[in-house]
């Protein structure tokens, strides 16, 4: 599907190069229509369109009617009935086409295209929400939207309006041809941007090629590829568009997880007192989730108490003295192997009846 | 998408928490007897308020010190710390801060980003880009650590 996409951003790109015509604009639309109209229909028939445009568009003008079981009301319709019949194809547009979601086609929309602006919003809002999100982000350049005030939505607009696109498009399209033979190149893309290695710089219309802009330019990409990272990892955030909404779910999504944690620091101090917390139920359900093998094989050994009993006492006594402040001593690494052999000794209460032995380490301490 | 290699990372990670906080927890039973003076209530908060810290260290310590957000959870909260507030008091922490102008690059992201660097932790200093990189890797750690908490508070509690 993608090269075949190609060559229809590259046909309807070849024709903006001529001269303007009423005639080309009249082709134009009517190739517009047979995008959107056909798709619906059939799919594969979608293919056969594309060599349409470039070898029959003459006949096509004058015989709208194609083979490809185009409806009724499209054959010979005259060039002011096609703005009703449009209406009518956008919903059915947006939901069979697929490839305005496609990125190959969205990025060289986005070349040849100008940023949307306000004043088209009714046509943008018919556009798949998808390509729609892809082009807000090239969109989000902010100087860049100012200097362009015409869009140019290549598959779906009014055509009334398309014909000013088109002129407008056809236009831009020379100027930054001639532009882009003195300056730099660089892909606007950011997906291609953060590939690459390093990057070619094209520049737009009316904007700076300074160093500083491209860093900047540079460093806004790097910044909206990591939203884009969060807006996927946050639930119900790929809807939202605009960063600062993004930027308030991610808040709200920190914030609650952090709220969890305690709720969940809660329910384990309270059952923690439990008398009978034998590690043998807590592994066992766990084993699918959270143990693996040497972490059973860590806890198992300490299943079978054989420290005397004196001795623990004294070790407990030495912890409570080390844990005069209000903090866990397993901040420190080397720590860790006294746990362990603490492990063992609670394990050995465990074992016993651990309510009289707490009663007689109550006794000690006072 | 999630490759492999962030699956294993992620096991890894899960189990290494998972280990630590247990471990912790042990070790906190161990202090049951202790509050026999404090209501029970007021050892219950004690008690969950260790708890979350322990949550929150074995957390950063199964990251290690990759990451500036782990790295700032384990001088916050690790032995070296714990010395300085027995002897300073906690005034020191606050001394020991960079001090460094806050700029936000992108305009227009002002509130959220400083809310962002209040809830992150090692999050004032550091610009845009790497904090929403952080952010993103404490989301995952974070939700970890939910999910093995939630599973030791189920079962407990059967």
């Amino acid at each position: 599907m993608e090269p075949n996409l190609g060559t229809i951003a590259r046909s309807i790109s070849i024709r903006p190069n001529r001269e303007e015509t009423g005639l080309e604009s009249l082709q134009f639309r009517e190739e517009i229509h047979r995008l959107m109209i056909v798709p619906p229909e059939n799919g594969s028939s979608f293919t056969a369109l594309l060599e349409l445009p470039e070898t029959q568009a003459m006949e096509l003008l004058h015989s709208p009617h194609s083979d490809k079981g185009v409806t009724v009301p499209l054959s010979g319709v005259p060039l002011h009935g096609i703005n009703d019949d449009h209406k009518s194809y956008l919903p059915s547009f947006n939901g069979n086409l697929t490839f305005p979601s496609n990125k190959v086609l969205i990025e060289r929309a986005a070349k040849f295209s100008v940023f949307a602006s306000g004043e088209h919003s009714p046509e943008t809002s018919s556009v798949p929400s998808d390509s729609s999100a892809n082009l807000e982000k090239v969109k989000s350049e902010p100087a860049d939207t100012d200097s362009n005030p015409n869009s140019s939505q290549l598959l779906v607009s009014d055509p009334t309006v398309n014909i000013k696109n088109q002129r407008s498009e056809k236009r831009k399209e020379r100027e930054k041809k001639g532009k882009g033979c003195t300056k730099k190149t660089k892909i606007e893309i950011s997906q291609d941007a953060e590939k690459l290695p390093y990057v070619h710089v094209r520049a737009r219309r009316g904007q700076a090629t300074d160093s500083h802009s491209l860093a900047e330019r540079a460093r806004r990409e790097k910044i909206n590829a990591r939203m884009k990272l969060l807006q996927e990892l946050v639930p119900g955030c790929s809807k939202i568009s605009g960063t600062a909404l993004v930027l308030d779910e991610i808040i709200n999504h920190v914030q609650s997880l952090q709220r969890q944690v305690e709720l969940l620091s809660m329910r384990l101090a309270s059952v923690n007192p439990r008398i009978d917390f034998n590690l043998d139920s807590l592994f066992a359900p766990e084993s699918g989730s959270l143990v693996d093998s040497n972490f059973s094989s860590m806890v198992s050994p300490l299943l079978w108490p054989e420290i005397p009993f004196n001795g623990n006492r004294q070790q407990h006594q030495q912890q409570w003295n080390f844990d005069a402040l209000h903090r866990p001593l397993w901040g420190r690494e080397e720590d860790s192997h006294t746990f362990i052999t603490m492990e063992n000794s609670l394990l050995s209460y465990d074992s016993a009846n651990s309510a009289s032995l707490h009663s007689n380490q109550l006794k000690m301490e006072l | 998408m999630i490759s492999k290699g962030a699956t294993r990372n992620s096991n890894s990670r899960r189990i290494k928490f998972a280990r630590r906080f247990v471990s912790a927890l042990l070790h906190m039973r161990n202090q049951n007897p202790r509050p026999g003076s404090l209501s029970i209530e007021g050892s219950v908060r004690t008690r969950s308020q260790r708890i979350k810290i322990a949550a929150y260290l074995s957390m950063a310590q199964a990251v290690g010190s990759r990451r500036a957000w782990s790295r700032a959870v384990l001088s916050k909260l690790g032995s070296r710390a714990r010395r300085h507030m027995r002897r300073m008091g906690r005034s020191s922490l606050g001394s020991l801060k960079k001090k460094r102008v806050i700029r936000s690059y992108s305009p227009g992201e002002l509130g959220q980003a400083k809310k962002l660097r209040q809830l992150v932790p090692g999050g004032e200093t550091m610009d845009i880009c790497s904090l929403l990189e952080e952010t993103a890797h404490y989301i995952t750690c974070l939700a970890t650590q939910v999910k093995v908490m939630q599973t030791l508070a189920d079962n407990f509690s059967k």
